[in-house]
């Protein structure tokens, strides 16, 4: 169970690091159709409150291995448990999570409160207890005004919002959401990110968030796990996993006017190789660090891009932008998932 | 106030209720229904007050429309049942929910069922008006109420089936559709077709027209369902198939139906398939011995006399007369057939006999010498026009590498002359007054609903 333990909490908190508060634990899902092996050995876990991105390119197994965890294949082998109850107990299972699936369809000649009523009563609810669970949840996704209106006059982000109560009509343990901001303009990506956030700091439910946009998993996600060809290739808090990932190389911005006394300035800075005005971009120093893989001293390039930074603050160079080759979760995933 | 959680199926069954029925879909095939019902009714009560069909054959053949349609229904909704929420990306979120998938189906199963019983119940009033008296009615609605369940049921599940296997809604349409329509086309096959050995297994095979033959022979030709109950074979293995798959699909029930399907080619299930073909052909061939063995031997004959030569009627007038046939031979006549025929003296065509009277032939016991026998008939004058109708006696032959010389009567001289009814059998209310309400219930419907929407808007 030690490798689980390799999603921890990024400030490295004590109760993260406790395997017991592990909601979602999954060990060597396996997946075949006939010859063909969608899934090899899935092992990962995660804790109540936190976020995981769940990442891969189109056929990595990343949605054979959630309709698995959502009950709705069985594995080839393996076993999973979510909220202590075991994989073998499917049904008990779905009354733990709360799933968005990526092309969920709605019935459009119902209202959202019809809606989530009906699914609310599938938990065992009485018909006034689901009713009430209805209203608290569209206020709480933010469509009490629109609750009593058919789905068919909802917009796109509207039942996507929607599909996310239902999710929650349960108070689930652990809630899947695929691809919640597919297809939504950037307005309707920053709340509904800020309601998945929610879901998990204010209800303290694990969500396991499936999304191609690597911009809206790094700033909301936690923990990490990249898939490509039915393996984990990666897993980690966000921060672990982009920093497995980073270069010897740093950019920065410079004014115009002063790129020469900034080139021969950090070029005498200790640790720093050289330093060359970038062919791609105007404006921009590339500075070539030393390479930590060759001293073996297991130093962190946070210290090097440290100094560079300093020492352009100290020569009262106005910095306007900064950024470290492999310091972003889409460097990462491209370097994981295209290599052949 | 509920303070009890629902059941699952009851769950899910009221739900597609209301989606079947508020969202207009089970009306508006009640409407057809009831259209084509109410034109049926309309000409069969026409033709019956003309005396062209005898009331119970009307009554068959408004519960056998009546199962036709229901059955063709329950088929149209159930295969949409399944696969259509697969295509429509809602069966995940269904699948998600802690119910058992067999309630889930069995949800689904009443719903798709359930036009079934307001259909009956529009056939039991167009039987009820059409029908001359209650033994009429009750048997019609008796067994047509309860064999056109068990088939109606029956393909209902089978449709269901089909949703359960099929990735996509137009595959389990086709093919749910097609299959009823196979079993539906041994009854279009032309007359010789359908007698015969093969002819007759494949009606015995064939629920669809194994219940129309029980019932026709029950309702039409007064023969008891003790006596007819082998047909009734095929549509018990049938059922009890499609209660078998849909026992073993039900709680298979997943999001690409590859489960539910069931492994045919295993070897257990290729031996209890074959277990079963052979046992619905065994049965099917008994039966098929046992419908031969019902059939009769003709007989010989003499001298005719008919009561009268000429009548004037209108369309749907009714006359009798009788005829006489006197032996004046030695010793016992042999048997003999009187069968009556009808000639068009328009166009020289002979007429079908069994549309103008009830009685098309009846048989004289062997006759003494100087004996007479008297025989009553009945003609319904159906069509306008100038015919003759003259009666043939067929004496029996002594053996079987012999014949008999036929004696005809002399001709009755029938003229017939055209008479209309706008309401035949005071049917046309019904018939076109059912669809008007039917529509105007849907049009309530959906305006009681879209109030209620305002109403909750504002």
């Amino acid at each position: 169970m030690t490798r689980y333990n390799e999603v921890v909490s990024e400030n490295g908190s004590g109760a993260f690091l406790d395997s017991s508060a592990n909601v979602l634990v999954a060990e060597n899902l396996r997946k075949s159709y006939d010859s063909h092996v969608a899934l090899v050995d899935l092992s990962f876990s995660l804790q109540a409150g936190r976020i995981l991105g769940f990442l891969g390119p189109n056929g990595a197994g990343k949605t054979t291995a959630i309709r698995i965890l959502i009950t709705i294949l069985e594995p080839t082998s393996g076993h999973f448990s979510i909220g202590g109850v075991g994989s073998e107990n499917p049904e008990e299972i779905r009354r733990k999570i709360g799933v968005l699936p990526e092309s969920l369809g709605f019935p459009k000649q119902m209202t959202g409160v019809e809606y989530l009523t009906y699914f609310a009563q599938h938990y065992g609810k009485t018909a006034v207890q689901a009713k009430a669970t209805a209203l608290a949840l569209l206020e709480e996704v933010g469509l009490q005004k629109r609750g009593k209106s058919l789905i068919g006059s909802y917009s796109r982000g509207m039942r996507q919002r929607l599909g996310i109560a239902r999710a929650l009509v349960n108070d689930p343990v652990v809630v899947f959401l695929d691809e919640p901001t597919l297809g939504l303009d950037p307005a309707g990506q920053r709340e509904l990110q800020s309601l998945i956030v929610r879901i998990a700091r204010e209800r303290g439910a694990a969500v396991v968030l499936c999304s191609h946009l690597l911009n809206e998993v790094e700033e909301v996600c936690d923990d990490v796990v990249i898939l490509r060809e039915g393996q984990v290739v990666a897993s980690g808090t966000v921060s672990e996993v982009i920093g497995k990932a980073e270069r010897n190389l740093v950019r920065v911005r410079i004014p115009s006017r002063l790129l020469t006394e900034a080139q021969v300035m950090l070029a005498n800075v200790p640790g720093v190789i050289q330093v060359t005005p970038s062919k791609r971009r105007m404006g921009w120093l590339e500075v070539e660090l030393i390479d930590l893989a060759d001293t073996g001293e297991g130093e962190s390039y946070d210290v090097y891009t440290s100094r560079v930074l300093q020492s352009l603050l100290q020569a009262n160079i106005p910095l306007l932008n900064f950024e470290v080759e492999g310091g972003r979760l889409q460097d990462v995933f491209l370097q994981l998932t295209e290599e052949n | 106030m509920k303070n009890r959680s629902t059941p699952g199926w009851w769950l899910v069954a009221k739900r597609e209720l209301a989606d079947l029925w508020m969202g207009g879909r089970a009306l508006t095939l009640l409407i057809l229904f009831s259209i084509l019902l109410g034109i049926t009714s309309f000409l069969l009560a026409s033709n019956s007050e003309l005396r062209l069909l005898p009331p119970q054959e009307m009554a068959f053949m408004i519960v056998q429309i009546t199962i036709t349609v229901g059955l063709f229904i329950g088929v149209l909704l159930s295969a949409d049942t399944i696969s259509g929420e697969r295509e429509r990306a809602t069966l995940e979120g269904l699948l998600l929910v802690p119910t058992k998938r067999s309630h889930i189906v069995a949800g689904k199963f009443i719903a798709a069922a359930s036009p079934w019983p307001a259909a009956l119940l529009i056939a039991a009033i167009h039987l009820f008006i059409l029908s001359p008296n209650s033994i009429i009615f009750g048997q019609s609605l008796l067994w047509g109420g309860l064999l056109g369940t068990v088939l109606v049921l029956s393909f209902t599940g089978f449709g269901m089936l089909v949703s359960l296997w099929a990735k996509s809604n137009r595959t389990s349409l086709f093919v749910g559709l097609l299959v009823a329509l196979l079993f539906l086309l041994p009854t279009q096959f032309p007359g010789t077709a359908q007698t015969g050995f093969m002819g007759r297994l494949v009606k015995q095979m064939n629920p669809i027209e194994s219940v129309n033959q029980f019932l026709e022979k029950v309702l039409v030709n007064n023969r008891t369902p003790e006596e007819m109950a082998y047909y009734l074979w095929s549509l018990v293995v049938f059922a009890l198939l499609v209660v078998g798959f849909m026992l073993y699909a039900a709680p298979r029930l997943d999001f690409t139906g590859d489960k539910a399907r069931p492994k045919l080619w295993r070897p257990a299930s290729r031996t209890v398939m074959g277990i079963v073909i052979a046992l619905l052909l065994t049965v099917a061939q008994t039966a098929v011995s046992h419908a031969q063995t019902s059939s009769t031997d003709p007989a010989n004959g003499l001298e005719v006399v008919i009561s009268t030569d000429y009548v004037e009627a209108k369309t749907g007038d009714t006359f009798d007369f009788t005829t006489t046939v006197h032996y004046n031979g030695e010793g016992e006549s042999p048997e003999m057939v009187v069968a009556m025929n009808l000639v068009n003296l328009g166009d020289g065509d002979p007429v079908d006999p069994e549309d103008w009277s009830p009685e098309r032939t009846q048989a004289i016991e062997p006759l003494q010498p100087g004996e007479t026998a008297v025989l009553d008939w009945t003609i319904n004058a159906i069509l306008e026009g100038d015919y003759l109708a003259y009666m043939t006696v067929i004496p029996a032959p002594e053996s079987s590498q012999e014949s008999s010389m036929p004696l005809s009567s002399p001709g009755l001289h029938l003229t017939v002359e055209q008479f209309t009814s706008l309401n035949p059998g005071g049917i046309a209310p019904v018939a076109f007054g059912m669809p008007v309400v039917l529509a105007l219930i849907m049009a309530l419907q959906l305006w009681l609903r879209r109030r209620e929407l305002a109403l909750s808007m504002a």
